[in-house]
């Protein structure tokens, strides 16, 4: 067994006996060594919560930047090798704008999440990117998004991606994987500490929270599983709240941070 | 230069001059303008046609007048007067077709009085005719069916092309709408045709113009000369079947205001005096 | 091969281009190798909106010259049950940008989970014809719908290479000049100068709307030779599209 593995676990082009992709599994176990983030929808909106690993008094922690806007109404945190997000939130970002070239309207947040997986998708040893034959750019000369000729990516990206967004259906959140594969929840965790995490969110998960419910709820959740004692220098949050028929993305400031950090600490003392 | 030609045989020494008009006219005139001018009128669209019978013959028209794609006039008269026992059907521009019929029906009053006849004969409105669009030398755009019926010949029927040559023939079309009108004569005529099969297949026929020629269109005229010329039955919307199919049910109002009055002045009669003094 | 019989050939053709001026042998030149892929054939399109409604209408003559190849050919197509779109000009630009149109909205009900809505089409429509901004569709768009959130009626014009507008009623073809001073002065109030814009747009209810437009249609085809046959009427509400088809003058 362990001599069949080390036989096909080096291509990415090459099923095992087994009908497994090495290295696509490899990625996923990436993520499990990243920094967790924590995704929750509530019935106003969806919060998202991360730990920053600031691994010395020297770093800056602002400079470490683990949520990103992709558009207006949708943002992204992140968990396993950040660098590889970058390819694909800009990615996302990119489509995002060619939505709303083509269509004047803002995508919705499924289709970024499955623009995501398209990209996840396109490793290997064939060198370029192929031309996108993408029906979504074929009117536009603004279009073109991926018809760069910078390499794909020679191995899976070993990151995955919540999404949280709000679109004409309301609120949602989603993950993605370096196996190309999104899934919807209403809360979840990925990183170093989502599994515990998870367990702890279906404990205590209900579809009525309110927006500081969950702030909160994510927090003490990540209190939880992070190593270091949680402060405004070592999270992030962010949250999308309906805004018209679409919403509104935003990352909290450090003064918001802390304001919900006391609010969890508040809700700690009558236990 | 006009004695050096091609190796076909053919001589384009007058190709090359009037690219040089253009040219010419390029430097003094916009662009635009320089191709307008040197365009050849524009061609109208029409239906005319003629047919000989036993005893006489008929002509017909459609009534639609076009300026470009816009019809100027939805009854228009095409069936011009030459003498009391000659008709003359008009294709191409409007005003060369007036003017030339009219021209040649003074003539032919001067001829009928000049030589004391009763009719004149359609062969000298035919010759007079052609004559003229001759030395015009197609710059009128006139196009024309001629038909009558005389002393001398009977029956006669002619069509004459705007630079000036002739056919003879039983039965004739010209205009935009003359293929469709052919088409019905070539599929429907025989010989020895009676009146009212005639005054059938030149109505039938305008009626192809009519419906597949856009240029073509409203009402059909007919005329028909027999009797050996004394007798002339020019029928006016001898067919009308194009009326419009359909009107709004409530009118068009302009409700009171809809032109605002920006200013009212009223004055009073001034009153004129003269004065004369007493002296 | 016959090197004497070329040198003729040569020398004559040479002394006819040196007589030329500059501009005579570009004139021979553009009239030896000129090509016109254009062709207009005719028809006249208008889109008027309501409150709750919009009216897309097109006549269904097709013309060459003064030749009418069909009297009945479309010009319209139903892209949602919210947005219709009529385009005039030449037919085959027509059938092939409606083509595109049709695959790229269902392309999007695949990626998307849903129907692209009136403004995303507005803006589809405008990019696909910009994209052939050196060699444009030769089409005259009108779209007309009603927003999905609002449920308004609206439509849009065009041009050839995608510049548009949100409007009210619009008319675009051979028609044009004869039928949008009259849908301004019935709709768009312009002669009402006393009124501020807001209440110069007059409130037609839908079936006024559609009396007004066969009317139109039938005044088009009096004195518009490209105008004519039938006029096809598509009434776009909240409750779906409703059709209709009515003869005009044949001539």
């Amino acid at each position: 067994m362990f001599l069949s593995r080390s036989e096909y676990d080096r291509g990415v082009n090459t099923f095992s006996p087994e009908g497994r992709l090495f290295q696509v599994e490899y990625a996923l176990e990436a993520i499990k060594l990243g920094s967790t983030a924590i995704g929750i929808q509530c019935a106003d909106g969806v919060v998202l919560a991360v730990e920053k690993r600031v691994s010395s008094p020297l770093i800056e922690p602002s400079s470490i930047e683990k949520i990103v806007e992709i558009d207006t109404h949708i943002g992204a945190t992140m968990s396993g090798l950040t660098a590889d997000a970058r390819t694909l939130i800009q990615h996302a970002r990119v489509e995002a704008q060619n939505h709303r070239f083509n269509y004047e309207e803002p995508m919705p947040v499924e289709s970024i999440a499955q623009a995501v997986c398209d990209l996840a998708l396109r490793f290997g040893e064939s060198g370029y990117g192929e031309d996108d034959d993408d029906a979504d750019n074929g009117g536009g000369e603004g279009g073109g998004t991926n018809k760069d000729d910078t390499p794909i990516m020679s191995r899976p990206f070993g990151v995955a991606l919540l999404l949280a967004g709000c679109d004409e259906h309301g609120p949602a959140l989603y993950t993605t994987d370096p196996s190309g594969t999104y899934t919807r929840w209403l809360a979840t965790a990925i990183g170093a500490g989502g599994e515990s995490a998870q367990a702890t969110l279906e404990e205590r998960y209900r579809r009525s929270l309110s927006l500081t419910e969950a702030e909160v709820l994510a927090l003490e959740v990540l209190r939880q599983v992070m190593e270091e004692k949680l402060n405004a220098m070592n999270i992030e949050m962010a949250c999308v709240l309906p805004d018209g028929k679409h919403g509104r993305f935003q990352i909290y400031s450090t003064e918001r941070l802390k304001a919900c950090i006391e609010r969890m600490s508040a809700t700690d003392s009558p236990r | 230069m006009a004695t050096r030609n091609g190796s076909s045989g053919f001589n384009f020494d007058l190709v090359l001059r009037n690219e040089r008009l253009v040219e010419r006219l390029q430097v003094d005139a916009p662009k635009s303008e320089a191709s307008v001018l040197a365009k050849l009128p524009r061609k109208t669209g029409t239906t005319i046609a003629g047919m000989l019978f036993e005893g006489g013959v008929v002509l017909g028209a459609d009534t639609r007048a076009t300026e470009g794609n816009v019809v100027a006039d939805k009854n228009c008269s095409k069936i011009h007067y030459i003498a009391s026992n000659i008709y003359c059907c008009g294709a191409g521009t409007a005003a060369d077709t007036e003017a030339t019929t009219q021209l040649i029906a003074s003539q032919m009053e001067l001829h009928r009085q000049a030589t004391g006849q009763a009719l004149v004969p359609v062969v000298a409105a035919m010759t007079r005719l052609k004559q003229y669009l001759f030395r015009y030398q197609g710059y009128i755009s006139a196009a024309l069916v001629l038909g009558g019926v005389d002393e001398l010949h009977g029956p006669s029927l002619y069509t004459v092309y705007p630079h000036g040559s002739v056919d003879q023939l039983p039965y004739v079309s010209m205009g935009s709408g003359s293929l469709a009108a052919m088409a019905v004569f070539e599929a429907r005529w025989h010989e020895r045709l009676s009146e009212d099969e005639a005054k059938r297949l030149v109505y039938e026929a305008i009626t192809a113009g009519i419906e597949n020629d856009l240029g073509s269109g409203s009402n059909v005229d007919l005329c028909v000369i027999k009797n050996g010329g004394k007798s002339v039955d020019y029928v006016r919307g001898y067919a009308k079947e194009n009326p419009r199919p359909y009107r709004k049910p409530t009118n068009y109002t302009f409700p009171k205001g809809t032109t605002p009055v920006l200013m009212e002045e009223i004055r009073k009669y001034i009153e004129v005096k003269r004065v004369v003094s007493d002296l | 091969m016959r090197p004497q019989e070329d040198q003729t050939r040569f020398t004559e053709s040479s002394w006819m281009s040196s007589n030329l001026g500059p501009s005579a042998q570009q004139a021979l030149i553009s009239h030896q190798r000129s090509w016109s892929p254009y062709v207009d054939n005719g028809g006249t399109v208008l889109a008027l909106a309501g409150r709750d409604y919009a009216v897309v209408a097109a006549d269904t003559r097709f013309s060459v010259g003064f030749s009418v190849p069909s009297r009945n050919l479309t010009k319209i197509v139903r892209l949602t049950d919210q947005a219709v779109l009529a385009s005039a000009g030449m037919g085959a630009d027509r059938q092939y940008l409606h083509k595109i149109l049709r695959s790229r909205l269902e392309v999007y009900k695949y990626q998307h989970q849903k129907q692209m809505s009136l403004s995303a089409i507005a803006q589809l429509l405008s990019n696909t014809l910009y994209s052939r901004r050196f060699f444009p569709i030769y089409a005259f768009n009108v779209l007309g719908g009603i927003d999905d959130n609002t449920g308004e009626g609206f439509v849009f014009g065009y041009d050839a290479i995608g510049s548009f507008e949100k409007v009210k009623v619009v008319c675009s073809g051979s028609g044009q000049t004869l039928v949008q001073p009259v849908l301004d002065q019935q709709l768009a109030g312009r002669q009402k100068y006393d009124l501020p814009d807001d209440q110069r747009m007059a409130s037609l209810s839908l079936d006024e709307a559609i009396e007004l437009t066969r009317d139109v249609f039938n005044s088009a085809a009096e004195r518009d030779i490209l105008t004519g046959d039938a006029v096809e009427i598509y009434a776009v509400t909240g409750s779906g599209v409703r059709y209709e088809r009515h003869s005009l003058r044949q001539d």
